[in-house]
């Protein structure tokens, strides 16, 4: 489009824009994100072109725009608190239940509507990621970390002209301009997609500053590579920050002022994830569904360090019947490529399957299956680095030897208990082995462990009447099914009881 | 066009034709209601802003006992805070019948009803208030919780639709609904609020693995009395 068409065309968007005539009317619920959305936009584009006046007009129309209710400010703080804990400890699922729960409470507070479209971006759920940003540059147009991150969620969907002018608006809006040329810089520089690196570079000339870091800042400080939209979010700031004038957030602070601002922002990233580090260190449970982290636990407590060990390879496996969930039990994963054992009649009726191993989801398909001994193996995606070995020994040097359960008992997800072997019972041709740990019904499939790590069995199933007598299909069995896969499963022979 | 007039013809005649209003949702009231429910799972914007104003305009109850009903509703809300749930309900029968127009009182009959587990009295109360105001989000949120738990999941669906189109804030009622759909452990409530999520088009990720509901039974321990405990 020549440049006249497009200065036209800019001018005609200004006026139905003042008028209020764009085309949009509020009436209906899914209206309300289009109104907002088309005045975002606008902005976007208006600054992508570096219209002040443009930005400037679009601006007092979303400010315009009707307030939604304010919700239960104070109901909604200790949500919004968890999420920013399970943030910063890069823990995105539990920080989305958190500002989800708070935002439901309390959907006026811009603070905590950015929170949640920032954790959304982090699960690189995009679409949600910029709905919630949109909304909350509805709320406040000048939030400068919205703008941040909606910039990002642009450039990782590959739009690099709104990713810039989305950055653009970032900067416009910073209360600390300086420091928000540098988490630009951090962008164009870090392990960025193309269109972040490009929407950043092309925001920071827009604004009239140096793109490339400085020399001596890169030189003494260490590289930073945090995601620029956290430290912001990280830190509660009132609800509203009053927005800055037009001049004072265009202009450009001296070279010196920009250096020190740099300097500061560039420890406090490298401290931050010094920080964030050492908090993944101290919490290795809750980053367990993570396998390519899984490190033996320093502990002597033998129950622990199996529980710690074990636990990210031990399945929930749900299955669904004419779309309704049917039934749950256990399972444990047995080769590196995904493959899960379980028992044959927990997904016997089952028309899907899906499992959770560690923190980690899949589908399943049932790859074999036998009514006896009752086992079914199921292949999932999921990739490991460390899988269950199977134990083949079968005799009565094993009985005495302390065993450790874990299931989902009633859905109890991961329950974990111990027994010792009581004996060897062989039914109907099939080998088990009786123990005393409690097994209920959700414990089918699951693990039962030696103290060295190794599976000894598979829980199957319990004798009513009596006290802990409860059963497991040998291990040996299971190697001497047509289940085994000898090329993909680990044995071992020997009991090397610890 | 045609099957838009033969709409407007029916609910015009059924308008007309309908007995005066009672404390109890009349009949048509209950059809506009179901049709309202049967649109917007078909996403029949028009069809359900038709209804919708034809059910506005319907005849309402009169008041008997206006203050008695308000006070009534107070109390029964300070039940309902302190999960006294059947006094609660006492209270809001109470308000219902003092003033069949007090759409507090009949939405929170509905909901008292729905937490007792009293699914049709609620569908009925809920349906009552949905008379007084078919653009009450609550109220349609509460009924598309019945027949979550009816296992209805047409009609789920229709009510939540209503929900999000009636909702105050629909980004709210939209982050509701993407809740309900990733965390919802009854399968009906759970698949109806992703296939309104997918009416509507908005961004909406299936569950693989269904959440487990979080109590699977637990109840607390008690102590006999006369137990040993209880000596000194």
């Amino acid at each position: 489009m020549p440049p006249d068409a497009m200065k036209i065309t800019q001018a005609i968007t200004l006026m139905l824009a003042a008028i209020g005539v764009a085309g949009i009317g509020p009436a209906q619920a899914a209206d309300q994100y289009q109104t907002i959305d088309f005045y975002i936009q606008q902005m976007i584009t208006q600054a992508a072109a570096n219209e002040e006046t443009g930005v400037q007009t679009f601006r007092e129309q979303l400010e315009n725009l009707k307030r939604p209710d304010a919700g239960d400010a104070a109901k909604a703080r200790p949500f919004q608190q968890q999420g920013l804990q399970q943030l910063a400890r890069d823990n995105f699922k539990e920080a989305l239940a958190a500002f989800r729960q708070a935002f439901i409470t309390d959907p006026a507070d811009s603070e905590i509507a950015g929170q949640l479209s920032l954790t959304y971006l982090r699960l690189q759920r995009f679409k949600e990621a910029e709905r919630l940003a949109v909304y909350t540059l509805s709320l406040a147009p000048t939030h400068s970390s919205a703008w941040l991150t909606l910039g990002e969620i642009y450039g990782q969907t590959g739009d690099s002209q709104r990713a810039g002018g989305a950055f653009a608006n970032a900067r416009r809006f910073a209360k600390q301009p300086s420091q928000l040329a540098e988490q630009l810089r951090g962008l164009m520089t870090a392990d960025q997609p193309e269109a972040v690196r490009a929407g950043a570079q092309h925001a920071l000339q827009a604004s009239g500053a140096n793109p490339n870091p400085k020399p001596a800042t890169s030189a003494v400080l260490p590289p930073q590579s945090s995601p620029p939209a956290l430290p912001a979010a990280a830190t509660p700031s009132p609800p509203s920050p009053a927005p800055p004038s037009p001049k004072s957030a265009t202009a450009t602070e001296s070279p010196s002022a920009e250096a020190a601002s740099a300097q500061a922002s560039a420890m406090l990233g490298s401290l931050k994830q010094g920080l964030k580090k050492l908090s993944n260190r101290a919490d290795p449970v809750s980053r367990a569904g993570d396998s390519s982290r899984l490190q033996a636990p320093n502990t002597d407590n033998v129950g622990q360090r199996i529980y710690q060990q074990s636990i990210p390879l031990t399945c929930l496996i749900v299955t669904s019947r004419n779309g309704r969930t049917d039934n749950l039990g256990s399972g444990l994963l047995v080769s590196a490529d995904g493959l899960v054992i379980t028992n044959h009649h927990v997904i016997e009726k089952a028309d899907n399957l899906a499992v959770k191993c560690g923190g980690r989801e899949s589908t399943a398909s049932v790859r074999k299956r036998s009514k006896e001994p009752d086992l079914a193996l199921l292949a999932t995606s999921l990739k490991i680095e460390k899988s269950f070995v199977l134990n083949e020994i079968y005799n009565q040097a094993l009985i005495g030897l302390d065993v450790f359960v874990i299931g989902n008992p009633y859905g109890l997800e991961g329950t974990f208990s111990t027994g010792v072997i009581s004996g060897l019972r062989e039914i109907d041709g099939v080998r088990y082995i009786q123990i005393s740990a409690p097994v209920s019904p959700g414990n089918s499939g699951g693990p039962v462990i030696l103290s060295d790590g190794t599976v000894i069995g598979i829980a199957a199933m319990g004798l009513k009447k009596g006290q802990n007598l409860n059963f497991a299909i040998a291990s040996a069995d299971v190697i001497a099914s047509g289940l085994f896969d000898a090329a993909r499963m680990k044995t071992q022979r020997l009991l090397g009881v610890k | 066009m045609n099957r838009l007039r033969a709409l407007l013809g029916l609910l015009l005649a059924a308008w007309i034709f309908s007995p005066p209003a009672t404390a109890q949702t009349s009949e048509p009231n209950r059809y506009y209601i179901q049709q309202m429910i049967e649109l917007a799972a078909a996403n029949d914007e028009h069809g359900v802003t038709t209804t919708q104003q034809v059910l506005a305009q319907s005849p309402k109850p009169k008041p008997i006992n206006p203050d008695g009903a308000r006070s009534a509703v107070q109390r029964g809300m300070t039940a309902f805070e302190q999960n006294q749930l059947e006094t609660a309900l006492a209270a809001f029968q109470q308000a219902s019948q003092a003033d069949p127009s007090n759409i507090e009182a009949t939405n929170y009959l509905g909901l008292v009803y729905r937490k007792l587990n009293r699914l049709q009295d609620a569908e009925i109360a809920l349906q009552q208030a949905l008379a007084l105001e078919p653009t009450r989000a609550t109220a349609w949120f509460q009924l598309a919780q019945v027949y979550g738990l009816q296992n209805d999941g047409r009609r789920a669906v229709g009510a939540l639709a209503n929900t999000y189109r009636f909702a105050q804030n629909a980004m709210r009622a939209e982050e509701i609904l993407r809740n309900i759909a990733e965390n919802e452990a009854a399968d009906t409530l759970r698949n109806a609020a992703l296939e309104t999520l997918r009416l509507y088009k908005l961004p909406a990720q299936a569950v693989i693995v269904p959440p487990l509901p979080a109590d699977p039974g637990i109840t607390p321990l008690k102590i006999p009395a006369g137990s040993s405990r209880a000596r000194p």
